[in-house]
């Protein structure tokens, strides 16, 4: 027997994923321990252990992959409890973190507070010593200067120093020399150089993902350390993996170069669990994850997520390749509301957990997305979590009424399929934000549809973008600790290496390339995988010359560039900046900036489970009184149970199809097929006087 | 001006069918991320920082008749005055608007702002029929002006700010009238970049036509028609109770510019606001007369200015369309400086006396409606333009700096926020990395730092000015400054102090002399010895400085934000000299008492001329200069 093992720290629960040999999973939640995260990890490995009738060194023991996702970093972020740090930079520029981008969001907010910086001003401390862009040293490093600002520091009882410089990224000699003092002057505590962290031009966001860096070291370092103890003390039989917010895993030494790459990381598993579910389907996929507070959504295309170096996480730019996960604040919990000029409103505000929908009957009392799915029929009150919670519908319709239908002048019903729909256009705005507006046709994406409340949207999302296939993971409920099970090991690296491909020195770019894929593919090496399990991916960041923002092109994987390549990434940046853009000009020459080698390690596939029994006489467990988006009234709707459809079994709505973390709408016309034991497969009924033509274009001019 | 559709209950009509709240709702969130998207359009993959990083565009969507239907994040001096240059464009084209077209226009004097916004429309059409007009301006860089600059405040007539525009057709049914593109790009100077520009001004466009046409298809074309005057009137309606809130009277303020451009000190700008009911009246009649130089409000930037401060104080969650503007009328006599007669140069309208005329309104409500009232921002300042023509002597270069732009106002309750840059940006603009500076132009960013005691005190902080020098590398920089509010500071509110109105200078490294320069003025800063110096002013302050919290005090003296001085001067919190300073609890509450009793007045300062700063700063051999020309 072997096993995969995810472990997802959330502020409630710590989740566990664990994938036995033949892909069968088994679900835990443990109570999380936010004193000391790692105790609810060894507890909730104990449970899993007697659940496989094993202990946990015979559970560690067989453990091939274990890959941790925490929120630890994320959460000191958000609570801004970490400890006191400083930062070093260069003289007469202390301010680059509070001044930003310049960019005061909500322009009509006068009462919008600036986000605070991680270090305080006193502790913002500048020396002298400069660069040019050309790397002559225009003022030495002032290592006096360096001295007493560690003796400010020592004062202030700093437990980590962030060295952020100017134009470090090409010439980082001030910034390790200036670490060397500092490491000389304050032992015991970490110091972390910007170019080590993000090598790229654009001082803002370096001395960020720096500081950032900095303000989570000390606990990061602690946490994973002890944790590493303990999981090789119980004898775990492979190295402890932690997700990063890439999409990729990485060893604990790598996180501790770069701590910044685990803040947010948990969304990040998304790609890599939708891929597993639903890559018979196809690789190009939109998944979306709506619980009870937020929707993620993060565009695949071509088997890779969509990438964005523009995240920010509390306010504060993580600068580092980050999955492009999109998050609104649409879910079950979001409030349904009426606004001063009779507007239906839906979110952003949400009821949580607590007090939770009306229908929870915990004091909730303002009508909730869940509480407008149970006045349509579409929540079984009976049967809600398996039946572990019983909702009041009565208390679902009484809000509904309150709060929209009669400020609306709307039925009950009217009103809660009002809720469904303005939600499900916010929702639809947030796919359309990764797709449309990124130049992409969602119209050739298949829908992943997850998290408790994403099948009982699904359908009627895809309609709307024009989407025909919708792929509902029949463990809907915990997408993203599962994709932690199978997601890859990647490294990322980047070389800021200014060119004009008119004139470009194809030596100097074949060595930078070499030099980061030969240090990616040894990294990879060392780490077990085999020549055939490495994956590096080229990508450059380039724009016109005398543009100001980039955007990210691949580059032609011949071991050697020449100048067909050249021409190859020249073709497809005008290409791409027509998709996104509208325009492009095709006669000018591209300026490249940074160099980027993904370094993918990929180990053996999961195993998928034993498909489920073959799709014998369908019949519905019984009917219910259900809204028909087709008529506009509740109509006697057949309710099916999940167990009951074996492979191959369709099922046409309108129907509801009953899943243990699940709940699936059909409308008019849609139908369900069981795919497999991973899930379910909708073909998705066109809208009534759907438009035709492309969704996206451009002109060329 | 067409009236506005106010509907306070829901109806039928025979076009587009019964009315839906929940079609509403859903109709009314498309048209902002089409604009959202345009805006981003724009945004990554325009060419000069002014409008890539600076944000000095707007994007939006009009009716056909036309009103705004849509500004979402737009800069509001561009905006609550756009439909009035789309009924230019449409009234001037009657009867040859074609899909495809792509229309031009830039001129003052008949409903644009100034010469340097480059309005750029598109007609959508829908079942046959002109539907929308998708709409950008965007600030181009250069102009063709006498000097190297879209913003002049020496333009002595519209003719030396360059290039007139009426409204032209640069797209003709899909293609590009090269002749007449070649004639505008001949005109002005860093032609490849701006033709970058106006690409992308026509990408975002083409954009929002692209997705309108999407919207009509899907839902009918009369369908989103009849949403839309839903849309406009749901804003009417929501502002109208918001204005119905506020307290009925009239209110006066006055406030000065600091200069004209050619010498001409401290206008006068004067406003009376009226709140009647669910309207709003702002007049600026017996304001000073029209400034010789550019300092000059058009017709568009005076119907802006007026209507923009009602825009934040109302709930920002309500669309700023058609709806909102139409219910605040804006008046100004012709031929003073908030509305100039032709040919008299509007070239710096965005900004002066935009910014005032705006700042005035705060000036006058502040009092009656506290909560809602900041206190007085930077004006436009301290963003200079650099240009050179390269080391060989023909390779242009030039920029704008906005990384020393000054602060906002605070507000009850908050701390203004750095970067303000004006009252036109309200703080959306962004500014260039230093890397980014000194890798695209010949020059080096000596410092950019928060300047101590530049915020207005007060219970809340006006933002931080900064201090930003920038030397030349390798040719003589000319320098063009443009601005206001230095020696006539950001306003303190409620008992809070004044900004510290800051200004520029030009220091001689060899001499140690500095030669200081007024807020408007050209002049040149000689590679082999000198280095340009900007300070920009902090916001004004809200509330008494000695009731703000102690602590906080003691963190801002720390942080050196407020030095050690003012804390026990102005805010009363007695400190000890360490780096981690301690409060003196008993000095404290000694000095508190006595401050309690000091009134402070509703609004300072009250009087022209009031900035110390330039007094403070001037030592033995340095000059100044006020207005000086190339």
């Amino acid at each position: 027997m072997s096993y995969r093992i995810g472990v997802d720290i959330g502020g409630t629960f710590t989740d566990f994923t664990v994938a036995r040999e033949s892909g069968e999973l088994l679900l835990w939640k443990q109570d999380s321990t936010p004193d000391d995260p790692g105790r609810a990890v060894v507890q909730g490995l104990a449970a899993v252990a007697e659940q496989l009738d094993t202990d946990v060194e015979g559970l560690l023991g067989e453990t091939e992959l274990f890959v941790h996702g925490t929120t630890v970093a994320t959460n000191m972020l958000i609570q801004r409890n970490g400890p006191t740090i400083g930062l070093l930079c260069t003289e007469g520029f202390r301010d680059v973190l509070y001044f930003r981008d310049g960019y005061k969001p909500e322009r009509f907010n006068m009462h919008l507070p600036h986000p605070r910086e991680l270090v305080d001003r006193w502790l913002r401390i500048g020396v002298p010593g400069r660069f040019d862009p050309t790397g002559e040293e225009v003022a030495p490093l002032g290592e006096d200067e360096v001295r007493a600002a560690a003796a400010q520091f020592r004062e202030a009882g700093v437990r980590a120093v962030a060295v952020a410089f100017l134009w470090s990224m090409l010439y980082p000699r001030h910034e390790q020399r200036a670490a060397a003092i500092l490491r000389e002057e304050l032992p015991g505590v970490d110091v972390i150089c910007s170019a080590d962290v993000l090598p790229e031009i654009r001082e803002w966001e370096r001395t960020s993902a720096t500081a950032m860096s900095a303000y989570v070291m000390p606990k990061i370092r602690e946490y994973l350390t002890a944790l590493t103890a303990q999981l090789e003390g119980g004898g775990l039989a492979s190295p402890l993996l932690i997700m990063q917010i890439n999409g990729g895993c990485a060893r604990v030494p790598e996180i501790l170069a770069r701590p910044v790459n685990i803040l947010a990381s948990g969304p990040a598993a998304a790609p890599a669990a939708a891929l597993h579910f639903a890559g018979s389907v196809g690789d190009n996929l939109i998944s979306v994850d709506m619980g009870g507070t937020s929707l993620d959504v993060c565009l695949i295309e071509d088997g890779r997520a969509a990438m964005s170096r523009e995240i920010q996480v509390e306010g504060q730019p993580i600068g580092v390749s980050a999955v492009d996960v999109h998050s609104i604040g649409a879910g079950g919990g979001s409030i349904g509301w009426v606004d001063a000029g009779d507007a239906l409103r839906v979110g952003p505000r949400s009821a949580g957990a607590n007090p939770g929908p009306a229908c929870y009957d915990q004091g909730g009392t303002e009508p909730t997305v869940t509480d407008a799915n149970v006045v349509l029929g579409y929540l079984n009150p009976d049967a809600f979590l398996g039946g572990r919670r019983r909702l009041r519908d009565d208390l679902s319709r009484a809000a509904v009424d309150e709060f929209v239908g009669g400020p609306l002048g709307l039925s009950t019903v009217e009103a809660a399929a009002g809720i469904v729909r303005v939600v499900n256009a916010n929702m639809v705005g947030a796919i359309r934000a990764v797709s449309v507006d990124r130049g992409v046709d969602p119209r050739r994406f298949t829908l992943v549809c997850a998290g408790g409340a994403g099948g009982l949207h699904a359908a009627e999302l895809a309609r709307e973008l024009g989407i025909e296939k919708v792929f509902v993971p029949l463990e809907a409920g915990v997408f993203c600790s599962f994709g932690m099970t199978v997601t890859d090991v990647r490294h990322d690296h980047v070389t800021a290496l200014h060119q004009v491909t008119d004139t470009i020195d194809l030596d100097a770019v074949n060595a930078t390339i070499a030099e980061m894929e030969g240090a990616a593919r040894a990294e990879l090496l060392e780490e077990g995988f085999t020549e055939d399990e490495i994956t590096l991916e080229r990508e450059v960041d380039a724009r016109y010359p005398g543009q100001v923002h980039e955007i990210t092109v691949p580059v032609p994987s011949t071991p050697r560039l020449g100048p067909d390549d050249i021409a190859t990434l020249v073709g497809s940046f005008h290409e791409q900046h027509l998709a996104q853009f509208a325009y492009n000009r095709t006669t000018m020459p591209i300026e490249c900036l940074h160099w980027r080698v993904a370094a993918i390690g990929t180990g053996a596939a999961a195993a998928r489970p034993d498909a489920a029994a073959e799709a014998g006489d369908v019949q519905p467990m019984r009917t219910t009184e259900a809204y028909s988006t087709a008529s506009g009234e509740v109509e006697e709707t057949p309710i099916y149970d999940v167990a009951a459809l074996g492979v191959g079994a369709s099922v046409r709505g309108p129907a509801i199809v009953a899943a243990p973390t699940t709940t699936i709408v059909l409308h008019e016309g849609d139908v369900l097929e069981r795919r497999d034991a991973d899930g379910f497969l909708i073909e998705v009924a066109p809208a009534a006087g759907a438009a035709g033509g492309a969704l996206t274009g451009a002109v060329s001019a | 001006m067409e009236p506005t559709q106010t509907m306070t209950t829901p109806t039928a009509t025979a076009a587009g069918g019964d009315y839906d709240p929940i079609t509403f709702s859903v109709i009314l969130s498309r048209f902002d991320a089409i604009v959202e998207e345009m805006t981003r359009v724009l945004e990554k993959s325009a060419w000069t920082s002014i409008l890539a990083l600076a944000h000095d565009y707007s994007c939006a969507i009009y009716d056909a008749v036309p009103r705004q239907v849509s500004m979402y994040d737009a800069l509001p001096i561009h905006t609550a005055s756009l439909h009035i240059a789309v009924r230019e464009i449409a009234e001037a084209f009657e009867g040859e608007i074609n899909p495809g077209d792509v229309f031009l226009f830039n001129d003052p004097y008949s409903g644009n702002t100034h010469v340097g916004d480059f309005v750029t429309a598109a007609p959508v059409f829908a079942d046959g029929r002109l539907v929308f007009w998708s709409v950008t301006k965007g600030h181009q860089m250069d102009t063709g002006a006498y000097i190297p600059s879209s913003v002049v405040a020496s333009a002595a007539d519209i003719y030396q700010e360059g290039i007139t525009i009426p409204p032209m057709k640069m797209v003709e049914e899909g293609v590009l009238r090269e002749d007449f593109f070649r004639l505008l790009l001949a005109n002005l100077r860093y032609a490849d970049l701006i033709e970058g520009d106006l690409r992308a001004q026509i990408g975002s466009i083409e954009k929002a036509r692209q997705r309108l046409e999407e919207l009509c298809a899907q839902y009918g074309t009369d369908v989103v028609l009849r949403y839309v005057d839903e849309i406009i009137g749901y804003s009417s309606r929501r502002a109208g109770q918001e204005f119905a809130s506020m307290p009925d009277g009239t209110y006066t303020a006055e406030g000065w510019i600091d200069s004209d451009g050619f010498g001409r000190e401290h206008i006068r700008v004067q406003v009376e606001v009226e709140i009647a009911g669910e309207e709003v009246r702002v007049d600026y009649a017996g304001s000073d007369p029209q400034a010789r130089g550019g300092a000059n409000g058009s017709y568009a930037t005076s119907q802006a200015a007026g209507a923009v401060p009602f825009l934040y104080y109302i709930d920002a969650d309500i669309p700023h369309n058609h709806g909102v503007i139409e219910r605040v009328s804006v008046s100004a006599e012709e031929g003073t400086v908030c509305y100039a007669k032709f040919p008299a140069s509007t070239s710096v309208a965005t900004i002066v006396p935009s910014d005032l005329m705006q700042d005035v309104v705060n000036r006058a409500m502040v009092e009656a409606m506290p909560e809602r009232v900041p206190a007085g921002g930077a004006r436009c300042g301290n963003i200079p333009q650099f240009a050179g023509n390269g080391a060989d002597g023909h390779s242009p270069w030039g920029f704008m700096l906005f990384n020393n732009a000054g602060a906002g106002g605070a507000a009850k309750g908050n701390d203004g926020w750095p970067l303000w840059y004006n009252q036109a940006a309200l703080g959306g603009m962004k500014i260039q990395p230093i890397e980014q500076l000194e890798l695209l132009y010949p020059v080096r960013i000596d410092r950019c730092e928060i300047d101590v005691d530049s915020v207005g005190f007060g219970q809340w902080l006006g933002g931080p000015g900064n201090i930003c020098a920038v030397r030349p590398l390798v040719d003589e920089m000319v320098t063009i400054t443009f601005g206001d509010a230095a020696s006539n500071p950001p306003h303190g509110a409620m008992g809070g102090g004044q900004g510290s109105g800051g200004g520029q200078y030009v220091e001689d490294e060899q001499t140690g002399k500095r030669r200081f320069v007024s807020s408007s003025g050209a002049f040149k800063v000689d590679h082999t010895r000198e280095v340009y110096v900007g300070v920009s002013t902090g916001g004004g302050g809200w509330g008494n400085p000695h009731e703000r919290d102690a602590e906080q005090v003691r963190i801002d003296v720390r942080d050196g934000i407020v030095s050690r001085e003012a804390a026990a001067e102005v805010f009363g919190v007695v400190l000890s000299a360490d780096a981690d300073p301690v409060i003196d609890a008993d000095a404290t509450a000694a000095r508190r008492g006595e401050l309690a009793k000091v009134e402070r007045p509703v609004v300072s300062p009250t009087e022209p001329n009031a900035s110390p700063w330039l007094k403070n700063q001037m030592r033995d051999g340095d000059t100044y200069e006020l207005d000086p020309l190339l």
